[in-house]
């Protein structure tokens, strides 16, 4: 009796500082069902597409035409819908060296994206038309809502003659370093790529993650910062209080009225993203429940979006649209709050509001 | 019958001695602020209309002021005695608060960090706290984002950390300049407004985001960091400012470095004022430290715990996301309220009267 004693007692000292781990549900190759499931067909599409849009262009440049715009207009909302998802694992590769930055510079408050596009078109500045030397301008000259304007913006119908030389070669320049970052990104989580096995192979030694717990409170800060993202920096801002301070020019992609495939393929990605880590599969009926809570909130909030039947830019004004937006922003809200209130301790994690919304 | 009812109500000398704690909380889907004794019980519940942060705590007079977390633009002036009615206060119209603030000591102002947004600045806002906290003014933080101020001895200056992260209300808490981060400590005059010291980090730390400070027994400084670099780098969290000297920094053990995940969320200075402790609700840790020669001496695990507050000798009050409270510290833990069971959910910050 009192040998177990002692010998519970000397097991107590033992266990790890997160003592926590041990009560944990996280599945234990979290990493890696994620990194498979989630992040690589993620990244494949993205990189295509933008290998796609920057042959889309050149072409374009070669023989200017309307069909041409129309094929690389259409070549970039697929570039969208493509981002839609990869911007969801806003953790590791895709932040380092500014990455997200560079492929979407927002929230853009001050409007130097259209400030600086226009300076370069006015000026027809020759640096920016070239890959190497654009790399090195600031990011709002270089991503995807930089190439909105050249494709969407005031004077992009010259694209379609002689005219639209300069724009071109710059459009074009914007998709080239697109393809480049993708490319960069697909590198950085490659299976044999230090940051991949990292996240896949939680172990005592690594430089990030030391357990499965860790990388599951990756993914749950990822889902977070998405539905944050999403609703406060991309929606809110253009909902306003009232109809009357509305401003759908205040959301990103109103130009090509992409707004709402942006956001939709944001929020498939965060279901992508819940399905992928597979929490239910190691939850008990209750931890499942909030598991189903979070994809039934993302769930409307995408349907609610779907439904928006007007433009972007005035969507946000419009009384029915209004109504399926707020909607939206409040499931998204709803999400949130299950994610960091509950189903954050329900796998075991330590992490909670605080941790995850602290200031 | 008479000794009983005395025993029920202690003379409000006896009260001032009473170590009093005050958070912000979410109870049941509501939020509020609460005023605790030692053991975690309640002794006022004030409800808020959104989520809380910290407290200005002006002690001879037995009041606080509840701030709205950045970008929220309520604060509420209270009786922690709850023998007046609140008084609420609300930002100026192109203003919001950081969620922190501070008393002069002799009670007549109150100042608040705040973010002048349009212009994209930090300021203080200067309240008259005998007037039911009519704003009367403002001076320049000297710097981005203030996030906690603390008033230091001499009655006169207060420190504000300036975490140097833009932030704009239109676009909810995003991060709008991380590539020119620039985060500070000011010394200010809050007579005249007068930045009288600034200490800034080595240039190659200017992601690491100052926010949260407590005073040691000496008077100086002690100051979290959040750092809003790579996540492979492991930065020093943890550090003190002398006046006239440069910041130094203290990474402590690797092992409690990479627990903290690049994030302290609170600090506190136990009552020996020797004692340091620093949360991380990531991490789910309170590590506490020398203020002497600044040597870990330990940590605590409390999951999603962000609340620290002095209490005895060595120790310290702490509170979690969770609902836990426990008494901590460098090599002993006693829960007081355990996690769970519907608890009320507390957030960052725990203020001692």
């Amino acid at each position: 009796m009192l040998r177990n004693a002692l010998l519970c007692l000397a097991l107590a000292c033992c266990l790890p500082a997160h003592a926590q781990d041990a009560a944990q549900t996280v599945p234990p190759d979290i990493g890696q069902r994620v990194a498979e499931r989630y992040v690589a067909p993620s990244l494949a599409a993205f990189s295509g597409v933008t290998g796609r849009l920057d042959g889309k262009m050149g072409e374009l440049c070669a023989a200017p035409g309307d069909e041409a715009l129309e094929e690389a207009r259409a070549t970039f909302a697929d570039t969208v819908r493509a981002w839609g998802p990869v911007s969801m694992f806003r953790f590791g590769p895709l932040v380092e060296e500014n990455r997200f930055e560079h492929l979407f510079f927002w929230p853009d408050m001050r409007g130097v994206t259209l400030r600086q596009v226009q300076g370069v078109l006015a000026d027809k500045d020759e640096s920016a038309a070239a890959a190497a030397s654009l790399k090195e301008k600031s990011v709002a000259l270089q991503g995807l809502p930089a190439l909105e304007f050249v494709l969407f913006g005031s004077g992009a119908e010259e694209l379609a003659g002689a005219d639209g030389a300069f724009r071109c070669r710059y459009g074009t320049a914007i998709a080239t370093n697109l393809t480049g970052r993708a490319a960069e990104l697909t590198q950085a989580w490659a299976p044999d790529a230090p940051f991949h096995s990292d996240f896949t192979r939680p172990a005592a030694g690594n430089a990030l993650y030391r357990s499965p717990g860790e990388v599951a409170g990756e993914v749950v800060k990822a889902l977070t910062t998405g539905l944050q993202f999403a609703r406060n920096a991309e929606l809110l801002p253009a909902l306003g209080a009232n109809p009357d301070k509305a401003n759908g020019k205040r959301t990103p992609l109103w130009r090509s009225n992409l707004t709402f495939d942006l956001v939709g393929t944001q929020i498939e990605g965060m279901m992508g993203l819940v399905n992928a880590a597979d929490f239910k599969t190691h939850l008990d009926a209750a931890g499942g429940a909030i598991v189903d809570s979070v994809l039934f909130d993302l769930e409307h909030a995408l349907g609610a979006l779907e439904e928006v039947g007007t433009p972007a830019e005035t969507a946000f004004t419009e009384a029915e649209d209004r109504g399926r937006i707020s909607y939206a922003g409040v499931a998204l809200e709803g999400a949130d709050h299950t994610i960091s209130e509950q189903l954050s301790a329900a796998i075991g994690l330590t992490m909670g509001f605080n941790a995850l919304d602290g200031d | 019958m008479l000794a009983g009812g005395a025993a029920l109500a202690p003379t409000w000398a006896d009260a001032a001695e009473e170590a009093l704690f005050l958070g912000a909380r979410l109870n049941r889907g509501r939020f509020e602020a609460a005023v605790i004794d030692e053991m975690g019980r309640d002794r006022l519940v004030l409800p808020l209309e959104a989520r809380g942060h910290s407290f200005a705590i002006d002690p001879p007079r037995r009041r606080a002021v509840a701030f709205a977390r950045s970008p929220g633009r309520f604060a509420v002036a209270f009786d922690v005695d709850g023998r007046d009615e609140p008084v609420a206060i609300t930002a100026a119209a192109d203003r919001h608060f950081h969620g922190h603030g501070v008393f002069t000591p002799d009670g007549r102002l109150m100042l608040a960090t705040e973010n002048d947004f349009e212009a994209g600045r930090g300021v203080v806002g200067i309240y008259d706290a005998t007037d039911r906290f009519c704003r009367i003014g403002e001076f320049p933080s000297d710097g981005i984002g203030p996030h906690e101020a603390v008033p230091l001895r001499d009655g006169r200056t207060i420190c504000v950390a300036n975490g140097g992260i833009l932030t704009h209300p239109d676009y909810g808490r995003a991060k709008l300049n991380l590539a020119t981060m620039a985060p500070s400590l000011a010394y200010i005059d809050a007579a005249s407004g007068e930045v009288v010291e600034k200490a800034a980090l080595a240039p190659e730390l200017s992601r690491l985001s100052i926010r949260h400070m407590a005073l040691d027994a000496a008077g100086h400084v002690w100051f979290g960091c959040q750092y809003e670099g790579a996540a492979t780098d492991r930065p020093p969290l943890v550090g003190r400012h002398r006046r006239g000297r440069e910041v130094e920094l203290f990474p402590g053990p690797r092992e409690v470095l990479h627990a903290m995940q690049n994030y302290v969320g609170s600090v506190a200075v136990d009552a020996s004022g020797t004692v340091l402790a620093t949360s991380s609700p990531r991490g789910g840790l309170i590590a506490f430290w020398d203020t002497e020669s600044g040597r870990c001496l330990g940590r605590q695990t409390l999951a999603d715990g962000c609340g620290v507050a002095p209490s005895a000798r060595g120790r310290v009050l702490a509170t979690s996301g969770r609902g836990a409270v426990v008494n901590a510290g460098p090599e002993t833990e006693r829960v007081l309220t355990e996690a769970g069971g519907g608890a009320p959910a507390w957030d960052n910050h725990l203020r001692r009267m």
